[in-house]
């Protein structure tokens, strides 16, 4: 306790060891994880998203909404996520690689969004589901906040295309 | 401050002072007073954003500021959270860590005005950044939402600014050290390399898909428990025994404390991705990291509330302004560490995931143990930094309890309604609304607590400020106690 430089090595390894066996050895767990076909020759899943689904991602990390909202479907047995309807099979590593800025969120002020796109009606119910009751009124304009911006269309359409609803190798749907 | 006991210095006990801490205190002054003040003035605009953000909560189409966007919840919680952290804690903790390592080491600081840079770049980049957030330029990583040309500025300040701590330690004229020294010289080198790596693989080179979910509880966990855990841990270490004029209770055990928090708690972060989408095994070692952070818990619990029961000390630290702070601290921390180990195990931690009850965690942590520890500092070291004595008792006693009051209902309302919530969201058939509403009454506490904080901040930024200004003359030599 005397020598700063066993002080410092050991704070140096406190600090590392967790860090080389949590984060580097998930990275080479996880980090070749990429798109897989739900059956034999079929599509790649997870989707790319769509160029207006980026921009309107980028919409949702400006507003905070991670803040209320996770994206994450627990496994049965932890919570009551897939009996609420949040997502038909919990998530998996997989579902996340295409994501530039991983958006799991740790807060549920609001519901699940992860599976959000499979659920929506129409996009009628997805601007209705924005404004909250009657928030977040700058993103729409005209009397009765009807004529939605172009930032309220983006993020409308990353809001649809969430969704894990697609079996996986990790997670298959049951038949 | 008592004088005796000069000769020899038993062990658990920091050195008594000398005629030389005048100087050594003359020379921190400046860049000391420059901390603490926007240390202060970060923490009254988080306190402001804190009554706000409770009356917004739970009710998005309510609450102020509903149709302005640069004030829409998602911002506003995390500039409140932010400058709390960042603003108050780091600013604060520059300051106590700095005076602490130069008492303890007789550290004389001859270039002060690169602390003062530091602090300087530090807080620039802060005003900064909560300015791009509000601009909408946020990252969906707690504590890390910041623009990522944020994080280089920070870190090079903090180095400026946090890093004296270990250069008085290196310079220290005797061989003995003390548990303060430990814990400061810890957080002062683990913070700067947790938040490089951690700025490096979530926001430069973003690690791929959960792994930065992953990366990132590690740094929040090691944020709260390696910087601000650790030096609020030195500072109790150290008032506890210097104003009751005795040793600390079982001080043989606290190099083990020391060694036993640094090496679990950089392991218990994953605790807090419960039922992600990630590795079992990262979970699992999360849960086991933070039952096993109960050893260094038990250890300072014995060493704390040990010192604390021999001759009436209890009362004693009641009526002494900062052991009052500090002891309230001290009792948090043991708290916080004995919730931490329970509320890790699956069955708990699945029941209160993604509920308040996280964000009551932080909050027993980050103000009942570590912004009460600093008040207290505060009441002890800023006397003998200006030569005057606190313009107002009576602001005091509202400091004391307002704080007290609101940061024992914030964590209540966060734990307890939280657990409720989690209860009720296991049900699938219970609906958010439904749940929202059985929380409306804990939505209440929380905003009479967030405005009993800012009560209590304001009194002690009027006395601490009133105190500075009266003092603006140059520090005297020789000291006022």
């Amino acid at each position: 306790m005397k020598n700063l430089n066993t002080l410092l090595a050991g704070v140096f390894l406190a600090v590392a060891l967790p860090f080389a066996a949590l984060v580097i050895s998930s990275q080479a767990q996880l980090g070749a994880l990429g798109r897989a076909p739900a059956e034999d020759g079929g599509p790649l899943f997870p989707s790319r998203e769509p160029g207006l689904a980026i921009q309107g991602r980028a919409v949702y990390v400006s507003l905070g909404c991670v803040n209320c909202h996770t994206q994450q479907v627990r496994p049965a047995g932890q919570g009551s996520d897939i009996a609420r309807g949040y997502g038909v099979r919990p998530s998996v590593a997989r579902d996340y690689v295409l994501q530039k800025q991983v958006l799991l969120g740790d807060r549920r002020v609001g519901p699940d969004l992860a599976n959000y796109g499979a659920r929506a009606k129409d996009v009628d119910a997805v601007h209705a589901a924005i404004k909250h009751n009657g928030g977040f009124s700058f993103l729409y304009a005209g009397d009765k906040q009807t004529v939605a911006s172009e930032r309220a269309v983006a993020l409308a359409a990353y809001l649809q295309s969430l969704r894990q609803d697609y079996s996986s190798p990790e997670a298959k749907l049951k038949q | 401050m008592t004088q005796d006991n000069r000769s020899g210095r038993p062990q658990g006990r920091p050195p008594e002072g000398d005629a030389r801490l005048s100087r050594v205190e003359a020379q921190l002054r400046g860049p000391f007073l420059l901390f603490f003040v926007s240390a202060v003035v970060w923490l009254l605009v988080a306190s402001v954003l804190g009554v706000i953000t409770a009356l917004q909560q739970g009710s998005l189409a309510a609450g102020p500021f509903r149709d302005c966007e640069v004030f829409s919840y998602g911002r506003l919680v995390a500039v409140q959270r932010n400058l709390f952290v960042y603003g108050w804690g780091f600013n604060a903790f520059f300051a106590l860590n700095l005076w602490l390592l130069s008492q303890l080491s007789r550290f004389e600081l001859r270039n002060g005005w690169l602390a003062t840079l530091g602090g300087a770049a530090w807080n620039l980049a802060l005003t900064y950044g909560v300015a791009q957030i509000f601009a909408g330029h946020q990252n969906g990583f707690g504590l890390l939402e910041f623009p990522r040309e944020v994080g280089p500025v920070l870190a090079v300040a903090f180095l400026l600014a946090g890093f004296w701590p270990i250069v008085a330690f290196a310079r220290r004229p005797t061989g003995h050290t003390f548990a303060s020294q430990w814990f400061v010289v810890g957080a002062s080198f683990a913070f700067p390399l947790t938040y490089l790596l951690a700025q490096l693989l979530v926001l430069w080179q973003p690690a791929s898909g959960v792994v930065q979910a992953i990366a990132h509880s590690w740094f929040v966990s090691n944020l709260l428990l390696l910087w601000i855990g650790a030096s609020a841990l030195a500072a109790v270490y150290y008032f506890l025994p210097k104003v009751l004029g005795r040793t600390i209770s079982g001080y043989y055990l606290a190099p083990v404390a020391f060694w036993s928090f640094f090496f679990f708690a950089g392991w218990t972060g994953p605790a807090a991705l419960l039922g992600s989408p990630v590795p079992l095994w990262i979970q699992s070692v999360g849960v086991v990291a933070g039952a096993m952070l109960i050893v260094p818990v038990i250890i300072t619990a014995i060493n704390f509330h040990g010192t604390l029961s021999a001759e009436s000390g209890w009362s004693r630290a009641w009526n002494d302004t900062t052991l009052r702070f500090v002891s309230f601290g001290a009792v948090a921390f043991t708290l916080f560490g004995l919730l931490n180990a329970v509320f890790g195990f699956r069955g708990y931690n699945a029941t209160v995931r993604f509920t308040s009850f996280a964000a009551g965690q932080e909050q027993l942590l980050a103000y009942a143990f570590a912004t009460m520890v600093l008040f207290g500092a505060a009441y002890f070291v800023l006397p003998r930094l200006t030569g005057a004595l606190w313009p107002s008792a009576k602001l005091v006693h509202v400091h004391f309890w307002a704080t007290a009051l609101g940061v024992i209902g914030s964590v209540v309302a966060l734990l307890v309604g939280g657990w409720q919530a989690g209860k009720q969201l296991a049900d699938a058939s219970v609906s958010l609304p439904q749940v929202a509403k059985a929380g409306a009454a804990w939505q209440y506490v929380l905003t009479v607590s967030a405005v009993l904080l800012l009560v209590g901040a304001v009194a002690f930024a009027l006395n601490a400020f009133g105190m500075i200004l009266k003092s603006s003359a140059p520090a005297s030599e020789g000291r006022h106690d």
